[in-house]
């Protein structure tokens, strides 16, 4: 630990402490790199057939960048989520968000709706652990290459569908034919109905919104891969493949479990909340005299540590407790929330923030345990995200070389001691590997 | 194949038939020493498939979210937000600050194949239980760190949460409609929950690898760096030198899209992303002379933002002189992605998501029936399931020092004299419900029982 990094406990302040924090800032610093490092899933083979839905080509880029070797495998047109993307703006006639997803990845191009193309599939799905697919439910099946058929050719296949509303059910069967959008499944899955301006404010901005990126699309992926890797162990345990059904409007319900559990409960749906909150309050960003701060109060004593800096001491009286600050009355937690914003309005970010910083540290020295921990950061826009010396310390963004792709930066996670996941190359040329692939594969 | 597709996949999901099939992770243990939402949340996936997850909790204070219910209402003496983040799990109380304390921790942790914490990050070197010292008791350990700002950096030691998160990665300022003051955060908790999720996908990555090599190693996780990576602002904003701002709920890689309000007052997403679904809206619209405007011949061309407007126009005009009913009928043909906007009690009465099982009705011992958030991944040989809701802190004290550790019950008490080991206090969101007979309940008061599990 270098004498100048602040610490926020109590319990980092001794010797011992010290000397241990420092034996594992050794482990810290040697996950940094990638570099002469192995990979997760060096020996996984994953055939991606995605079609006009995110959710499969995110799910087959996070296999890749732990090492899996996906096949990406599109029709002689491509895939048209090629096209989806921000204001119609490409790199060299590959859409954007297209192109972030496109790591590590084999692209091959296979018509497989005709009947040669289609043997050589086959052949790919008997070297395959992994199979991803997000067409209509049952066309596979139809083609006769569906995970029933699939299975007997090779059991251990682990098939990864994603769709809407699944491959069983009387309403996946009666929906069938309603494609896959990111919008719909934030509608579907209870994310829009709740984000959004306060019932009063005036139309549209009470309607639902959309969270500005693919919320549902990445929350489909990340369980959809989480799955896979789960079958993928019972697979090495048991040499037994499966079926893995993922209905994308279920992708924010499922991932964040509240609106099932708050409608049973009290049998009412929650209302656009603004920039409120359900669970706590004051919980959000609030503007300040250079920008957006957030002050987030969870135990009463962050509450009365945030009163006391931004002078509002006055109040305590009335909030005494976080039951008094939870209310279901949302005049008065509009009413809190005011006061925070008019304290907040007259002070800039780093006034608040020193002060905040400085309260956490004494309190970190304290024994007594109610000094609270008012923390806060600034609200920041991408742009100013990727300036971020943390960001750029922790190589968050990697910078592609390929002089084609005009300097781009793609955000990359997952720092993992021996297997760090990694960008490679990022290249999205439709069938650009296709000989390549049958060539290793020894098919004809 | 002469068997309906959706039969056969019927069977091959029946949830009838979920209890008697295996389960992914069985035989894996796992130490849940983490709080508040991103870690336990992590732990509650693992859970969920099999693992045998153990929840450590400070005695008599417990994790802070058992008392963090919405709106201050609890359900039963406990926070029924609390349930689904940490069902199945065994429940065990013990302090840190003790040595004997941090011994029975590590011991614990010697025992296990995977290590879950989210502490501000060191805290856990600082208490002699993190990953240097398991891995000197335990060298295949997969040892999981979770924090908002990551084991390294600059901020590393800045203690934070969802809300930071999303501030700090961009998520908050992409959200909202242009000119307006107000950003709005993506609600529930989500920037805790998404990553926990992610971090549940990287425990998996090392556990597959571990499988192969017999090696354990170390996972820094930082959930503002999980939100940047699920945004394309970033990518599009280097190859462009412009932001993409904030769009209302309207997406700008999709056109015509946005949420429209019907002639009844309900809401309908509509979002189109290819040729092929223009040219389905164009049939229902009765206006198939839009797909031989030039303006919105494309995809790239109808995302343009002029371009797009005009659409959303057109659609929102139709939307306005159509009924809620027409639609939900119209969905069924239309091939192009159209869907209600549902609130809170739509999903937890939608009859699809329960057959479906993603919505399940669970029956417990000790709090009765909860509907609750099912799989978010359905299995077909090796289906999650919910075994049992959470427990009062300490509540499987005797089961495990017992099972797992060989302790007595004479140990154990004195363990509880001394306060290293312990229960609950008599509060809510802590304690079991008042009409529950704990005397009774055999698990509690473990004596070493075969019968009980």
């Amino acid at each position: 630990m270098s004498s100048k990094e602040k610490v926020y406990s109590r319990h980092m302040q001794n010797k011992q402490a010290a000397k241990r924090i420092s034996e594992w800032s050794k482990v810290i610093s040697e996950i940094m790199s990638p570099q002469g490092k192995p990979e997760a899933l060096s020996d996984t083979v994953v055939l991606d057939l995605s079609y006009a839905n995110f959710t499969g080509t995110i799910a087959s880029s996070l296999l890749a960048e732990a090492g899996a070797f996906v096949i990406r495998i599109e029709p002689p047109d491509g895939d048209p989520s090629r096209l989806m993307t921000p204001y119609g703006k490409t790199v060299e006639g590959t859409g954007i968000p297209y192109l972030m997803e496109s790591r590590n990845k084999h692209n091959v191009i296979l018509d497989i709706q005709n009947e040669e193309d289609k043997k050589k599939f086959i052949a790919l799905v008997k070297k395959a652990d992994m199979l991803i697919e997000t067409f209509e439910p049952g066309l596979m099946d139809r083609l006769g290459i569906g995970y029933r058929q699939l299975k007997e050719i090779n059991p251990s296949l682990i098939y990864l569908a994603i769709t809407p509303y699944g491959q069983y059910t009387r309403q996946a069967k009666e929906m069938a034919s309603q494609p896959w959008s990111d919008l719909t499944s934030q509608a579907e899955s209870g994310m829009a109905g709740l984000i959004g301006g306060l019932p009063d404010d005036p139309e549209p901005y009470n309607w639902p919104t959309r969270a500005g990126f693919y919320t549902a699309g990445y929350t489909s992926a990340v369980s959809a891969v989480c799955s896979s890797l789960m079958a993928l162990f019972f697979k090495g345990r048991t040499g037994q493949g499966q079926m893995i059904d993922v209905a994308t409007a279920d992708s924010y319900s499922s991932c964040v479990g509240f609106p099932p559990t708050v409608g049973y409960i009290w049998k009412k749906p929650r209302p656009r909340y603004g920039t409120l909150d359900y669970g706590l309050c004051p919980y959000g960003f609030f503007k300040c005299k250079d920008g957006y701060v957030a002050i987030a109060c969870f135990r009463d004593q962050d509450f009365r540590a945030a009163l006391r800096i931004l002078g509002l001491w006055h109040i305590e009286e009335d909030w005494k407790t976080l039951l008094d600050r939870i209310t279901d009355d949302i005049e008065r937690a509009k009413t809190l929330n005011r006061e925070i914003e008019k304290a907040v309005a007259n002070m800039t970010f780093n006034e608040i923030f020193t002060k905040f910083q400085a309260f956490c540290l004494k309190a970190a020295r304290s024994k007594w345990r109610g000094g609270g921990l008012p923390v806060t950061t600034r609200m920041l826009r991408p742009m100013e995200v990727m300036e971020v010396e943390h960001w750029k310390v922790r190589n968050t963004f990697f910078k592609v070389d390929d002089p084609s792709c005009g300097g781009l930066k793609l955000p990359v996670t997952g720092k993992m001691s021996k297997t760090p996941l990694r960008v490679k190359k990022v290249s999205a040329r439709i069938g650009e590997d296709t000989d390549f692939i049958f060539e290793k594969f020894g098919i004809r | 194949m002469n068997n309906d597709y959706f039969s056969y996949m019927a069977d091959a999901f029946d949830r009838t038939k979920v209890e008697k099939k295996s389960e992914a992770l069985k035989g894996i243990r796992v130490l849940d020493l983490s709080h508040m939402i991103f870690g336990p949340k992590a732990a509650n996936v693992l859970a969920e498939h099999g693992a045998e997850v153990i929840k450590v909790e400070v005695p008599y204070q417990g994790d802070y979210w058992r008392s963090a219910t919405y709106w201050g209402k609890y359900w039963k003496h406990s926070n029924p937000m609390w349930h689904f983040i940490n069902h199945s799990k065994y429940f065990v109380g013990i302090d840190v600050k003790y040595p004997r304390g941090k011994d029975l921790i590590l011991k614990l942790a010697e025992q296990s194949d995977i290590v879950i914490e989210n502490f501000a990050s060191g805290t856990v070197e600082a208490w002699g239980i993190g990953y240097t010292q398991t891995r000197a008791v335990n060298p295949k350990i997969i040892y999981a760190s979770l924090s908002t700002f990551g084991q390294s950096g600059p901020f590393r030691f800045f203690p934070g949460w969802d809300l930071l998160a999303q501030g700090a990665s961009g998520v908050i300022s992409s959200t909202g409609y242009p000119d307006t003051e107000h950003y709005f955060k993506v609600p529930d908790f989500y920037g805790d929950f998404y990553p926990g999720f992610f971090a549940a996908m990287l425990i998996m990555m090392a556990l597959n690898y571990r499988e192969k090599t017999g090696e354990g190693q170390y996972l820094d996780i930082c959930q503002a760096e999980i939100l940047m990576r699920s945004l394309f602002h970033f990518t599009y904003s280097s190859v462009t030198g412009e932001e993409i701002g904030r769009t209302g709920n309207q997406d700008p890689t999709a056109s015509p899209s946005g949420i429209f309000k019907t002639s009844d007052g309900a809401f309908f997403a509509l979002s189109i992303g290819t040729d092929e679904q223009f040219a389905a809206l164009g049939r229902v619209l009765n206006r198939e002379d839009l797909m031989k405007d030039s303006r919105f011949a494309g995809s790239l061309d109808r995302c343009k933002p002029e371009n797009a407007s005009e659409l959303n126009r057109i659609v929102s005009d139709w939307m306005a002189s159509t009924s809620a009913d027409e639609l939900r009928e119209l969905r069924k043909s239309c091939r192009f992605p159209l869907g209600e906007v549902q609130d809170d009690v739509q999903i937890s009465t939608d009859p699809w998501r329960k057959e479906r099982g993603s919505v399940v009705e669970f029956d417990d011992p000790m709090y009765q029936k909860l509907v609750m958030a099912g799989s978010a991944a359905m299995m077909s040989e090796t289906p999650g399931r919910v075994k049992w809701l959470t427990r009062p802190i300490g509540y499987h004290n005797r089961y495990i020092l017992k099972t797992r550790l060989g302790l007595s019950e004479e140990d154990i008490l004195k363990l509880e004299k001394e306060q290293v080991v312990g229960g609950w206090d008599y509060r809510v969101g802590q304690r079991p419900p008042v009409y529950y007979n704990i005397e009774e309940d055999k698990l509690f008061n473990y004596g070493g029982e075969s019968d009980v599990e």
